[in-house]
């Protein structure tokens, strides 16, 4: 295995390389085409790389990870169907596959899809390349409350409406796992108060599904530089055994955000609300903490400064809230899930596609008298 | 969830049969459009290869065209591709007779991200540009979020054409 990846990575080399050489003639793809006479077929290779420093304010020793490393493959079959996938190594040593799907075409409005795909919730969790958000980790609100990256097994379909400025996706998923019954007791319930739904996601790896979610999201650009998108998640997460009672909640999710950008100027905001149906039964099941509603948001302003050529210098600030029991069925909501940040930082970009970061973070919960908590991070981000 | 699947492949099915129409169709309707015209007539421009070999964009006599009604010159328009993440997308930019843009469309778009460039009222940022001054993204071109790479591609595909046109507009061969 060891071998594949060092042959892997000269090749990305080799390909980064190239790329750099005739940067002038293909601007910002993520890919090199490896068959490219033809143009009706070919091989599509990219990637996109997290490489992270944290260190939390007091004496624990600071971390330094290879968050991600991530290479996109795409085959292009003729001008309708082609195919994507993304590999993603984790901390060096997990391997997922981050997508797989294949896309049809039927017209220029409609695309059909099937395969391991990203739900459409909020920003970061469609558009999560590191060189795309300031920060150098994701939001918080992302990875608690979305939650980022969450892709699952299903089929949809996708469009844009060019007289409307509109993006349309809807999808039918596999959902979150809740329960597990070969574990151990104690350990079937795999979601709860701490991280809400992020222990369910299935990550197309032998998912369950016993029953069929619904994903919608739409997009309006039609005001020049604004973004709007409007999503909504709706079903019953999954249990390899529905007959036994409370392991399964029912989820809907609806989620709103907002890009602006003009000039130098960024703005982000976002705002997620998930309402849970049958907590009380799961908990009692299961002994977890579950919430019946969760939420979280955020809002963000950033300003570019240009300095030579393509290199740009932004610093940025943002606010984030996120709660993980907003409400609780049955027992007394844990103020230490109802947490709250500040980060400001600065982005350096060097070229399009690559990036230093730095910034600080200081997180709070509303357990009375509690100390704030602060994280010194700095990190590179590249998307090629 | 059997259901479900069996609903798309027929969506899939029933759609893959709509018909599509070939570039050339839609390229004749937008002239139309534009010029407000029944017919036209359409006649490449003759360059030699030394010239072609220093404009930013190869024109060949399928790509780049004058329109003409019976007598007058009524503009010209270019078929152009461009790459955005994963794969080409098709577009046509029409100029009047004095090289101003009046319309600019993306006529095929391959991939299922980055189509948003595909918005009439994004696309209309483009009309009224002239060889002046070279457009750039986020300033005199808006972002569009989430299709960063097709939008700068198209912005600079169209800087390209523009710096191409002025060249061969000053050795006067339009």
């Amino acid at each position: 295995m060891k071998k594949i990846t060092l042959v892997l990575a000269a090749m990305l080399i080799g390909l980064v390389g190239f790329a750099q050489e005739s940067a002038s003639e293909t601007y910002l793809n993520s890919g090199q085409r490896l068959l490219g006479k033809d143009m009706g077929k070919g091989i599509t290779f990219g990637g996109y790389g997290q490489i992270d420093y944290n260190e939390k304010d007091g004496s624990a020793a600071g971390n330094l990870d290879v968050h991600r490393l991530v290479l996109l493959f795409g085959y292009k079959f003729n001008d309708k169907v082609s195919f994507l996938t993304e590999v993603e190594y984790e901390h060096v040593k997990e391997v997922y596959v981050e997508q797989a799907y294949i896309k049809y075409k039927a017209n220029e409005n409609l695309n059909v899809l099937a395969g391991l795909m990203l739900v459409p919730m909020g920003i970061i969790n469609e558009f999560h390349e590191p060189t795309t958000f300031y920060g150098v980790e994701r939001p918080n609100v992302d990875k608690y409350i979305v939650p980022t990256t969450w892709r699952e097994l299903g089929v949809g379909v996708s469009g844009k409406i060019d007289n409307a400025s509109l993006k349309y996706q809807a999808y039918l998923f596999n959902g979150f796992r809740s329960f597990n019954s070969k574990n151990e007791p104690g350990k079937e319930g795999l979601i709860g108060g701490s991280s809400g739904l992020r222990g369910g996601r299935q990550k197309g790896a032998e998912s369950v599904v016993s029953s069929p979610n619904l994903s919608t999201k739409i997009d309006f650009y039609g005001i020049r530089g604004l973004r709007l998108g409007v999503s909504g998640y709706f079903g019953k997460t999954q249990s390899d055994d529905v007959a036994v009672d409370g392991t399964t909640v029912g989820v809907s999710m609806l989620g709103f955000d907002a890009r602006y950008k003009y000039n130098n100027l960024e703005l982000r905001g976002q705002y997620i609300a998930t309402s849970l149906t049958d907590t009380e039964e799961y908990n009692t099941l299961t002994g977890k903490d579950l919430g019946s509603k969760m939420n979280g948001l955020y809002g963000e302003v950033a300003y570019s400064f240009d300095l030579k050529g393509e290199e740009k210098l932004t610093p940025f600030l943002r606010y984030e809230k996120h709660n993980t029991h907003a409400e609780t069925e049955g027992f007394a909501a844990n103020e230490a899930y109802d947490r709250d940040e500040l980060i400001f930082g600065l982005n350096y970009k060097v070229a399009e596609g690559a990036a230093f970061k730095v910034d600080y973070q200081i997180m709070n919960n509303a357990v009375s008298g509690s100390d704030a908590s602060k994280q010194f991070n700095a990190g590179v981000a590249i998307w090629f | 969830m059997k259901k479900s699947i069996l609903i798309v492949v027929l969506a899939l099915v029933v759609s893959g049969f709509t018909v599509s129409k070939r570039v050339q169709v839609l390229i004749d309707k937008e002239i139309k459009n534009v010029f407000k015209i029944e017919n036209y007539i359409k006649q490449p421009i003759n360059i030699s290869s030394e010239i072609i070999a220093e404009l930013p964009l190869k024109i060949t006599d399928t790509n780049f065209n004058k329109i003409s009604s019976e007598d007058s010159l009524l503009g010209y328009y270019y078929f152009g591709q461009a790459y955005g993440k994963a794969d080409y997308f098709d577009f046509i930019v029409i100029f009047d007779k004095d090289l101003i843009v009046s319309k600019v469309k993306i006529l095929v778009y391959r991939e299922d991200h980055g189509g948003e460039i595909g918005s009439r009222r994004w696309l209309k940022q483009f009309i009224g540009k002239t060889s002046e001054k070279q457009l750039k993204y986020q300033k005199d071109i808006a972002a569009i979020s989430g299709a960063t790479i097709s939008a700068k591609a198209m912005t600079r595909e169209v800087n390209k054409l523009l710096k191409t046109i002025e060249i061969l507009n000053n050795k006067e061969l339009l």
